[in-house]
């Protein structure tokens, strides 16, 4: 069908003057050759001082001018398009128009730009929401992170012929904080002090509140004089009464400084690294469970393993994320383990657990990060 | 992992030919290039790379301790040369890192022939007398604009490669992917590439240098190059007719035939 005379409001003059965007176009270097009445009146710049007088990067935020330059403007050169790119316009009187622009690049017979074309979308609305979503996520990752600190403060045992360190690396900002946590406390007889390292399953807020109720049962439970097996077995029970931690890993274990004895137990989480004087550095296998909550009741109690130190020994506790890599295997991650190990095992126990998490932790940060390394009678 | 692997280097051109490091600045990778280093990949060793986060780089390499100055940077720029050991470098170096380069050939002047700095500027921040052409809240501006612009990108944009000619339907998903960056990191390297002051590096360099001054260039203005030069010991500026930030990508022949010039001097 075709409709009788074309209305004025239907001319490519009208099209164009009072499109529903701002209508730009520009010189390959971005000087203004032609604006239309829409983007006049959005930002209160006039077309006699804008054509042959000023370029269009001119007109946005020196922030979005230099966004501009580095990224837009050789975008546009290598794609001859860009989309959907988010600027500020400087309006007359000051305040800023947000916007998002589409752009296309005009050439000529042999390639070479002639003319830059420009629709400018108000984003006002758009830009606040996505501020406020902004904002929201950056509140929920810093009290996560904020929560997380929390948990993890208070001082660590110290005693003659004892050395602890610890460190705690967050996976790297913008991803949320992980459930790790390490622990080290004096159990009620006096020469004896309890270790645990975790990794609750999840992100956020959530698992950083799982992960502070875990560390508050185990260090309840260890106050009862339970062994590490038998502590396990308890927290299971927890786990399950009351709905939390399922799958988390965690390996908790007592050290008697004067016996140098080290009994512990592992559920489901990467086995303790030795260090003793000597000898080279290895995993301490035994005493291996399911994670937390998993656990057949069928299959009785669950394991511990106990070890004596040699005087001077470290034991490293840790989380997967010193180990595991995206691009490698767990084994290879292990191995670097032992060698990373043994090169740092003279520095006190502190400087130890950095110059580990230092030379592992892949630097991508997806994961947490933990360490805990206690020396004795050294 | 060596070097080459983490930063992506790509090479052309004969091996015993002088050798060119060519460095991209904040915003793009190696592929900003494209329409100047074939003019040279004749008679010498082309050396291409991304840094660490951008386009085809390792960006599980990324270290915010390693790389919380310039010198993290300048340290990978010295390693690839190390790696491929490479003497009598012609390093060229575009915006920010043109001040890597400066950098590397004040740590090891051994190893640099020539230095070409195109847009360079040693400080963005104005700072008493000088006129470095922003102020700070400039550059929370920027990461702002980072900021919304990466809030369209989707993290998990595919690891499009730029450049294929011969898979037009490729097209589509290109937009926007030569400037593909982790986010995070690309804003750690804008804080730290806008924030950073290296005016006192630029008194250490022995090396000849030649500094490419666009017409205006809002990024590094004109009285930035005119500095560059003056505080480089052993310097020549030479003003380009292209204007604005990317005369690489705006006016390759001219870049290329300022460069060119200088080797031959």
């Amino acid at each position: 069908m075709t409709i009788e005379g074309e209305a004025p409001e239907d001319s490519a003059e009208h099209l164009f003057e009072d499109a529903p965007c701002g209508y730009l176009s520009t010189l390959p270097d971005g000087t203004i050759v032609r604006v239309n009445r829409t983007f006049e009146a959005w930002t209160g710049l006039r077309r006699e001082d804008l054509v042959g007088a000023r370029r269009f990067q001119d007109l946005l935020s020196p922030g979005g001018r230099i966004y501009h330059e580095t990224h837009y403007a050789p975008l546009l050169r290598m794609q001859g398009t860009v989309r959907e790119i988010a600027v500020e316009i400087v309006r007359a009187d000051g305040t800023r128009l947000p916007a998002l622009i589409n752009s296309v690049q005009h050439d000529d017979e042999h390639g070479r730009p002639q003319r830059i074309r420009t629709t400018v979308f108000d984003a006002t609305d758009r830009r606040r929401y996505e501020d406020e979503l902004l904002r929201a996520r950056r509140q929920e990752q810093e009290t996560a992170r904020e929560l997380s600190r929390s948990l993890l403060s208070g001082s660590l045992p110290a005693a003659p012929g004892l050395d602890v360190g610890v460190v705690y690396r967050p996976a790297v900002s913008g991803l949320d904080v992980g459930g790790d946590w390490y622990d080290a406390f004096w159990l009620d007889e006096a020469d004896t002090i309890g270790l645990v390292i975790g990794d609750v399953v999840g992100r956020g807020i959530g698992a950083a509140a799982t992960m502070g109720q875990l560390r508050s049962a185990v260090r309840a439970l260890a106050s009862t004089g339970l062994a590490p097996g038998r502590l396990l077995d308890a927290l299971d029970a927890y786990a399950r009464r009351h709905e939390v931690g399922r799958m988390t890993t965690l390996l908790c274990a007592q050290l008697g400084l004067g016996s140098r004895r080290l009994r512990y137990a592992c559920a489901g989480h990467p086995p303790p690294l030795i260090l003793a004087p000597g000898e080279e550095p290895c995993f301490a296998w035994d005493g291996r469970s399911t994670p937390l909550d998993v656990y057949p009741a069928s299959d009785g109690p669950r394991g511990e393993a106990a070890i004596t130190l040699a005087p001077g020994s470290t034991v490293l506790l840790y989380t997967d994320g010193l180990v595991e890599r995206r691009t490698e295997s767990l084994t290879d991650g292990m191995e670097r383990l032992l060698r990373v190990a043994a090169s740092h095992r003279d520095e006190s126990a502190e400087s130890f657990v950095g110059a580990v998490v230092r030379a592992l932790h892949d630097p991508e940060h997806v994961d947490d990060v933990c360490l805990l390394a206690a020396r004795v009678g050294g | 992992m060596t070097a080459l692997e983490r930063n992506n280097v790509v090479e052309h051109g004969p091996q015993d030919g002088r050798p060119m490091v060519f460095a991209h600045g904040f915003g793009c990778d190696q592929n900003m290039w494209r329409f100047v280093w074939p003019e040279f990949a004749e008679d010498h060793r082309v050396v291409l790379f991304d840094h660490v986060g951008a386009g085809g780089s390792d960006a599980s390499a990324f270290d915010r301790d390693r790389y919380a100055s310039l010198h993290g940077y300048a340290g990978d720029v010295l390693e690839i040369c190390r790696e491929l050991d490479l003497t009598d470098v012609v390093f060229v170096g575009h915006s920010v890192s043109a001040m890597i380069g400066v950098l590397a050939a004040a740590e090891e002047p051994e190893r640099f022939g020539r230095l070409v700095l195109v847009g360079p500027s040693p400080r963005y921040i104005d700072d008493g007398d000088y006129a470095g052409g922003f102020s700070r809240e400039d550059i929370e501006g920027l990461l702002e604009s980072m900021d919304s612009n990466y809030l369209g990108w989707s993290g998990a944009m595919a690891p499009v490669i730029m450049g294929n000619a011969d898979r037009p339907e490729l097209g589509e998903e290109l937009t926007n992917s030569f400037c593909r960056a982790d986010p995070e990191i690309a804003r750690h390297f804008a804080r730290v590439a806008f924030m950073s002051d290296n005016r006192a590096d630029l008194a250490r360099v022995r090396t000849p240098s030649l500094v490419l001054q666009c017409a205006d260039d809002v990024i590094a203005p004109d009285v930035v190059g005119e500095y560059v030069d003056r505080e480089l010991p052993d310097s020549r500026l030479v003003r380009l007719a292209a204007t604005g930030h990317c005369p690489n990508l705006s006016a390759p022949e001219e870049t290329v035939g300022a460069i060119e010039a200088f080797l031959a001097a």
